[in-house]
C-alpha cells in the first residue's frame, strides 16, 4: 500500500492570478479520498494539473514515482491516471458502446481488452455501470444522471489505477445521487484508488474517510471529513468571517 | 488489433453482401452500380462515348475527391479548405513522370497519389494546432501558395510554370475502358473509405472529431491519428488527382491547385451529406451534370455563381445534405409502389 500520487508544491500562475498556491499532499493506493473548497479555490486546476489538461508553473508531481507533471493528457492516462470532468462531455454522435471503446482503444485498454476484444469489454464496462441496456443509443437523449455514469465508464474503459471524479454529483437529482454513490463505493471496493472533488458537501462527507480542503488555491487542511467541518478556517472559506459560531 | 478486424470483415463479407442486398440502401446501391456498368454499352454513338460518357468518368474522378475531403472533414473532424493540395500535387507529380521520365502510367499514378499522401503528412504536422475555422484557413493558405508557386515568380520554371505539362496519354484510348476503369477505383475507393469509418479506428477518428479533448482524456494520441487522417484521405484525393490529370491530358496551376477544386470538394461532400461518404458521389454527379448542362445550354458563366447558390441553399435548407432525405422518399415511394 505504498504511495501512488505525490503532489509537492504545486504552482499554476494564469497571469497575475495564482489559481494553484504551493499545493502538497499524498494518496496512497486504495484511498479514498474527497478535495473541498469553496468555488473557485482551484480544485478543478489541481485536477487538470494532474491530468495534464494544465502545465504547472513550478512543483511536481509523481505518480508511481515518475513525474507526470505537463505531459499531454493521452500519456497520463497511459500511465493509469483517468478522470471525468465536470461539465459532462461525450462523443456525441456514437452509441455508448462506442463512447466507451474509444478508452479500450489507448494503450492500457487495449491490453486489459486483450483476451475478450474491445466490445466485449466496452459491453461489461458498461453492464458495470448499469447502462449496458442502452449500449446503442447515442449520449444526446440520455437523462443528465445516465451521462455522468457514462464519464466513469469511459474513463473506466482505459483501465486506471487512479480515477479522479470533478465534481460527480452536480445537476443530480437525490436518486441519481444514491445510484452513482453505490457505484464509486463499488468500485472502490474493487480496488480503485479515488479522489473526488465535491460541491454538495453532505453526499461527499459522508462517502469519503479523508478530506483534503483547500481556499484560493492553497492547502487548508487534510483528515477526516468530521474535523474538516469542524475546521475554523475551512468554515471562514465556506461561510465567511466569524461563522465558527456556527458549528 | 486493425488487421484481425480487417480479416474478420473480410471472411464475414458473402453474409454480409447477401443480408446488405436485402436492404433497401443496399438494394439500391446494387442497382446504381450495375446500372452504371451497363450504361456504356448502351450505344455506339461517338457523341455519347466521346463526350456523354466522359461527364461519368469525370463525375467518378470527383466523387472520390469529395468522399476523400468527406473523410477529413465529416468523419475526422479536420475542416480542409485546401483539398486542391492534395488533386494538384498528384497531378502535376504523375504528369512529371509520365512526360519527363517515362514511367508507365499506373506506376506513375501510384506514386502522384503516394507524393499526396507525403503531402498530407507534412502539411498534416503544422496544421494539427490548428482546430476548426483556422485550420480551415491554413489549409486554404497552403492551396494558394502552391498555387502562386507553380503559376509565377522564378521558381514557376521548375515547376513548368503558367503553361504547365501537356500532351499527357489518356488512361486509354478507349473512352468505355476510360469509364470502366474509373468506376472499379471508384467502387474500391469508396467501400474502403466507408470500411475505414465503420472500423474501430474510423470510431477514434469520429471521437477527435467530437470532441478531441474528451478523446485525449480517453488515451488516445490525437496527434497521431489526425495526421493519420490527413494522410488517408490525401491518398484518395492524390489517385483522383492523377486520374484527373490523364482525363485532361495536361495539367497547369489553375486547373489542378485553384481553389474552386477545392470548392468542388466542399461543394459536392456538402450536397451529398457529410459523414455519409456515398453522398459525395451523389453531389459528385450531380455538380458535374449540372455543369454539363450549363455547358449545353450555353450559359456555363454562370457555373459558379448557380454552384454557390446551391450551397447556400442546401446550408440554409438541408444541412445535412440532400442523400438522407432524398433516400428516404425514394424509400416511401418504394413503399407505396410494393403496397405496404
Amino acid at each position: 500500500m505504498g504511495v501512488i500520487l505525490e503532489v509537492k508544491n504545486l504552482t499554476k500562475k494564469f497571469g497575475g492570478l495564482t489559481a494553484v498556491n504551493d499545493f502538497s499532499f499524498e494518496i496512497k493506493r486504495g484511498d479514498f479520498i474527497g478535495l473541498i473548497g469553496p468555488n473557485g479555490a482551484g480544485k478543478t486546476t489541481v485536477f487538470n494539473l494532474i491530468s495534464g489538461f494544465e502545465k504547472p508553473s513550478s512543483g511536481s508531481i509523481r505518480f508511481d514515482g515518475v513525474n507526470i507533471a505537463g505531459l499531454r493528457p493521452y500519456k497520463i492516462v497511459n500511465k493509469g491516471i483517468a478522470r471525468t470532468f465536470q461539465l459532462v462531455r461525450s462523443f456525441k454522435f456514437l452509441s455508448l458502446l462506442d463512447n466507451v471503446s474509444v478508452s479500450c482503444q489507448s494503450r492500457r485498454g487495449r491490453e486489459a481488452s486483450k483476451g475478450v476484444g474491445i466490445d466485449a469489454y466496452a459491453s461489461s464496462i458498461l453492464a458495470a455501470v448499469g447502462l449496458v441496456d442502452k449500449a446503442r443509443i447515442p449520449p444526446v437523449i440520455l437523462p443528465h444522471g445516465d451521462l455522468r455514469k457514462l464519464q466513469i465508464g469511459k474513463a473506466l474503459g482505459t483501465n486506471p489505477e487512479l480515477l479522479l471524479l470533478d465534481e460527480p454529483f452536480s445537476g443530480l437529482s437525490h436518486e441519481e445521487q444514491q445510484n452513482l454513490t453505490d457505484l464509486i463505493l463499488r468500485l472502490h471496493e474493487d480496488g480503485l484508488t479515488i479522489f473526488m472533488t465535491g460541491h454538495v458537501l453532505r453526499e461527499l462527507m459522508n462517502l469519503v474517510p479523508r478530506v483534503i480542503a483547500m481556499h484560493q488555491g492553497k492547502f487548508i487542511m487534510d483528515g477526516p471529513p468530521q474535523e474538516v467541518a469542524n475546521n475554523k478556517i475551512v468554515l471562514e472559506a465556506y461561510l465567511g468571517k466569524g461563522s465558527e459560531e456556527f458549528a | 488489433m486493425l488487421k484481425k478486424e480487417f480479416k474478420e470483415r473480410f471472411t464475414n463479407f458473402p453474409n454480409f453482401f447477401k443480408s446488405w442486398i436485402k436492404t433497401f440502401t443496399g438494394g439500391l446501391t446494387l442497382f446504381v452500380v450495375l446500372s452504371l456498368i451497363i450504361l456504356p454499352f448502351l450505344s455506339q454513338n461517338q457523341n455519347f462515348t466521346h463526350v456523354f460518357l466522359r461527364q461519368f468518368t469525370l463525375a467518378m474522378i470527383f466523387s472520390i475527391f469529395a468522399a476523400s475531403w468527406d473523410l477529413l472533414t465529416g468523419i475526422s473532424g479536420q475542416i480542409s479548405f485546401g483539398h486542391a493540395i492534395f488533386f494538384g500535387i498528384a497531378g502535376y507529380l504523375c504528369a512529371y513522370l509520365i512526360s519527363y521520365q517515362n514511367y508507365p502510367i499506373w506506376i506513375a499514378i501510384i506514386i502522384g497519389a503516394l507524393g499526396a499522401v507525403f503531402f498530407g503528412l507534412i502539411i498534416g504536422v503544422p496544421m494539427l494546432r490548428l482546430k476548426g475555422p483556422y485550420l480551415a484557413l491554413g489549409t486554404l493558405a497552403i492551396s494558394l501558395v502552391l498555387l502562386k508557386l507553380f503559376l509565377m515568380g522564378s521558381l514557376s520554371d521548375i515547376f513548368f510554370g503558367s503553361e504547365g505539362i501537356s500532351a499527357l496519354p489518356k488512361l486509354s484510348s478507349d473512352p468505355v475502358v476510360e469509364y470502366l476503369i474509373l468506376l472499379i477505383l471508384m467502387i474500391i475507393s469508396f467501400i474502403t473509405i466507408i470500411q475505414i469509418s465503420k472500423s474501430k479506428f474510423g470510431t477514434i477518428l469520429k471521437s477527435i472529431r467530437d470532441d478531441e479533448t474528451g478523446a485525449d482524456a480517453s488515451g488516445i494520441n490525437t496527434t497521431r491519428f489526425k495526421v493519420y487522417a490527413f494522410m488517408l484521405s490525401a491518398l484518395f484525393a492524390g489517385i483522383a488527382g492523377s486520374c484527373y490529370a490523364l482525363f485532361a491530358t495536361s495539367v497547369n496551376p489553375t486547373g489542378n491547385f485553384g481553389a474552386v477544386i477545392s470548392f468542388y470538394a466542399i461543394l459536392m461532400a456538402s450536397l451529398g451529406g457529410l459523414t455519409t461518404i456515398r453522398g459525395s458521389a451523389l453531389g459528385a454527379f450531380f455538380f458535374i451534370f449540372l455543369e454539363y448542362s450549363l455547358i449545353i445550354a450555353g450559359v456555363e458563366i454562370y457555373v459558379n455563381l448557380i454552384f454557390a447558390l446551391l450551397l447556400i441553399l442546401v446550408v440554409r435548407f438541408s444541412e445535412h445534405g440532400i442523400l438522407k432525405p432524398l433516400l428516404e422518399r425514394i424509400k416511401d415511394v418504394w413503399d407505396v409502389l410494393l403496397g405496404r
